[in-house]
């Protein structure tokens, strides 16, 4: 896919663009708002990454103009812990997700890839299935093979958004921000306990893992 | 006067005043002496005013009874009589003046040889001036004394005139004005000089003042206004203006320790992580040892950000931003979705996790912050509890109505004298990560209490048990919201 970084520190950019690009993925970078503007109208983009404070015109401001010129390509807004109400203030201009800076590079390209898979929000599902796992979204049922699977409300709904995001990496952060609606960092890996007792239930059961972890990452859900 | 704030050039070329005229004191010195010296001129004016016209009304009248008598003599005894009075009066010298004419206008009797030359009024009242016969060891006559006089017709046609001198009297009252326009002159002048000194006087004070504060300014942080402990208004200044520069100088150590703190909390995971990375770089380990030390480096990495992240959280909350997200919460509500994030992780740990919460509660505050919060206090207690241990989290109304949020563990506690100690925010961030159940999570917790104007306090858990305990109680306690 194709990724737009508007960052004003070269360094920063030059170091996601090389990240993005090792994931397999085209990385173009802008160093102002108003370049990134320009950049973002002409080329045609999958995700943008757009740094909240830039010279010349902030990402706010750029976020806006493109929203009101109709673009609708995925914007992750990049801001620094302090700036004032920041997650807010980013989704409110039009951002769809928002990431504070410092953060892990895998968190970024996680959230990248999943905003770049995040298409079509008009169509509603019913069902999702991932290999042999099945989720009936209106009958709160979830089969493997066939065979059903006993979940717990918040159990079902990391099955869900991990059945959403498929062979997409998921970070811990955006579970506890997706799931949980939490924005903050425990210090305890609840996470990690979530998911494996989610596991215990999908996976154990039926001897083949589906639920894998990614080192230094998060986790995947892969047939 | 010689320094810069003080000889601002004046735009225009126009000339400058000395510097103690710029200044406030001595405007306000001056503008009362003028005021002093207006009012004082026109209260002496009535004075002068009223003292003229009394003196005036006084000589009318004695000239009015002196020209009746006279007429009186002149009725009763015929013109003879009122001759020979006038020539006795003239010649015992009395104050009056006199002039009597026959009806051709000779003159019969009298001390002075014409009628005024002024007009008189229709009462026959008139003022002149005139000029009175030299008198014993005077050279010359007087030129022109002031006199008011009374011209009347008696029968027959005669013309009499009666005069009285009241040149003593003008020169008086002249005195009198003169001495009025000098004393209004002289309380400009002192108001002058008065304001001068005071403008001084209170300018050398202000610029004490003015001086410390560019002595702060220059860097000089711990410079202090002098004070006269008069408790006047430039006192008050001084003491508000240094009390102002101790919390500012609070403020900055608080800061520096602050910092301090990060840095030290940050250097020991930077150190590890660099030496972890440079063993791997040197060491000739196989490929899955470098990819084993790259993979702790992520994970050492990961724990920098959490803690820079907590530590930029907690400045920001500091800051109070957070406030205006407030909003009536349902306590239960949030309580139990942390419980249900973390009665998993105590199952996972071997902890035994209870909860309680009273329903119907509310409280006013930011959803994120109470969750994290509680999130705290259970890492915490995860963290410090020894594994058998119990957890309960409790929610509960006082009997004053606060609502109050607990969370108690079985692990080794805080000793009373330390409670004070990790309370305290952020400075003691170095002293509280080396206390047992005490992280950076507590310093958050306080912060985030303080901004909810929630109370946090610690006390002893349920007591020790076989050598464990005696265990932890940390409750925050939010106000009652108002209706």
């Amino acid at each position: 896919m194709r990724v737009l970084i508007m960052e004003d520190d070269k360094q920063v950019a030059a170091f996601m663009c090389r990240g993005l690009r090792e994931a397999g993925h085209v990385c173009d970078a802008a160093h102002d708002g108003e370049d990134g503007l320009e950049m973002a109208r002409g080329g045609q983009y999958d995700v943008l990454v757009v740094d909240r404070m830039m010279p010349r015109r902030d990402g706010l401001s750029v976020i806006e103009t493109l929203r009101a010129e109709g673009m609708a390509t995925p914007i992750l807004i990049l801001s620094a812990l302090g700036e004032v109400d920041d997650r807010v203030d980013g989704l409110k201009s039009g951002a769809d997700d928002y990431l504070v800076k410092p953060y892990a590079f895998a968190e970024l390209l996680a959230r990248v890839e999943v905003l770049a898979r995040r298409r079509d929000p008009g169509s509603v599902q019913t069902q999702l299935s991932v290999g042999d796992l099945e989720m009936d979204l209106l009958a709160r049922t979830v089969k493997r093979g066939g065979e059903d699977v006993l979940l717990q409300p918040r159990e079902f709904r990391l099955l869900e958004f991990l059945m959403r995001h498929a062979g997409q990496v998921v970070t811990r952060t955006m579970l506890l921000e997706k799931v949980w609606d939490y924005h903050f960092d425990p210090q305890t890996n609840v996470i990690d306990v979530h998911i494996s007792r989610l596991r215990s239930k999908i996976d154990k059961p039926f001897g083949s893992t589906m639920l894998h972890t990614v080192r230094g990452a998060g986790y995947r859900l892969q047939a | 006067m010689s320094d810069a704030p003080h000889s601002n050039p004046v735009a225009g070329g126009g000339y400058v005043l000395p510097p103690f005229m710029r200044t406030t004191a001595f405007r306000l010195t001056l503008l009362s002496a003028a005021l002093f010296a207006f009012s004082s001129f026109v209260i002496l004016a009535l004075v002068y005013a009223a003292t003229v016209t009394a003196g005036v009304r006084r000589a009318d009248n004695a000239i009015a009874q002196e020209s009746v008598a006279i007429e009186a003599r002149f009725r009763a005894e015929g013109v003879a009589a009122a001759n020979r009075y006038i020539v006795q009066s003239s010649v015992a010298g009395g104050e009056f003046l006199y002039l009597l004419n026959q009806p051709s206008g000779r003159r019969l009797s009298g001390n002075i040889s014409n009628l005024p030359a002024t007009q008189p009024d229709a009462q026959g009242r008139v003022r002149f001036t005139y000029e009175r016969a030299p008198l014993g060891g005077q050279s010359s006559a007087e030129p022109g004394r002031a006199a008011r006089g009374l011209i009347s017709t008696l029968e027959g046609g005669y013309t009499l005139f009666v005069g009285l001198d009241v040149e003593d009297e003008a020169r008086f009252v002249t005195y009198i004005l003169n001495a009025v326009l000098i004393a209004s002159g002289l309380a400009v002048a002192m108001g002058i000089v008065s304001g001068a000194v005071v403008s001084r006087r209170f300018s050398r004070r202000l610029d004490d003042i003015n001086a410390a504060a560019r002595e702060v300014m220059a860097g000089r942080l711990q410079t202090r206004a002098p004070r006269n402990f008069s408790g006047d208004e430039l006192d008050d200044l001084a003491a508000n203006f240094n009390d102002m520069l101790d919390r500012v100088e609070r403020l900055m150590q608080r800061m520096r320790s602050a910092g301090d703190s990060i840095a030290h909390d940050l250097r020991l995971p930077l150190t590890r992580m660099r030496g972890r990375l440079e063993a791997a770089l040197v060491e000739a380990g196989d490929l899955a040892d470098r990819e084993a030390a790259l993979a702790q480096a992520v994970s050492d990495s990961d724990e920098l950000l959490k803690t820079f992240n907590a530590v930029l959280s907690l400045s920001r909350l500091q800051t109070g931003e957070r406030r205006r997200a407030f909003e009536t919460l349902d306590p239960a509500e949030i309580i139990a979705d942390v419980a249900e994030l973390y009665e998993p992780v105590c199952e996972e740990t071997g902890h035994d996790f209870a909860m309680d919460a009273n329903p119907g509660l509310t409280i006013m505050g930011d959803r994120e912050l109470v969750a994290q919060a509680v999130a705290n206090l259970l890492d915490n207690a995860i963290k410090y509890t020894p594994a058998g241990g119990a957890i309960m989290l409790r929610l509960r109304s006082t009997s004053r109505g606060e609502v109050e949020i607990s969370v108690t563990d079985t692990g080794p506690g805080i000793p009373p004298e330390e409670r004070p100690r990790v309370l305290e925010r952020f400075v003691r961030l170095e002293a509280s990560r080396n206390l047992p159940g005490v992280g950076l999570g507590l310093s958050l917790v306080h912060a985030i209490a303080e901004v909810h104007g929630a109370e946090l306090t610690l006390d002893d858990g349920p007591g020790g048990v076989d050598g464990s305990g005696p265990g932890l109680r940390i409750a925050l306690r939010f106000p009652p919201p108002r209706e």
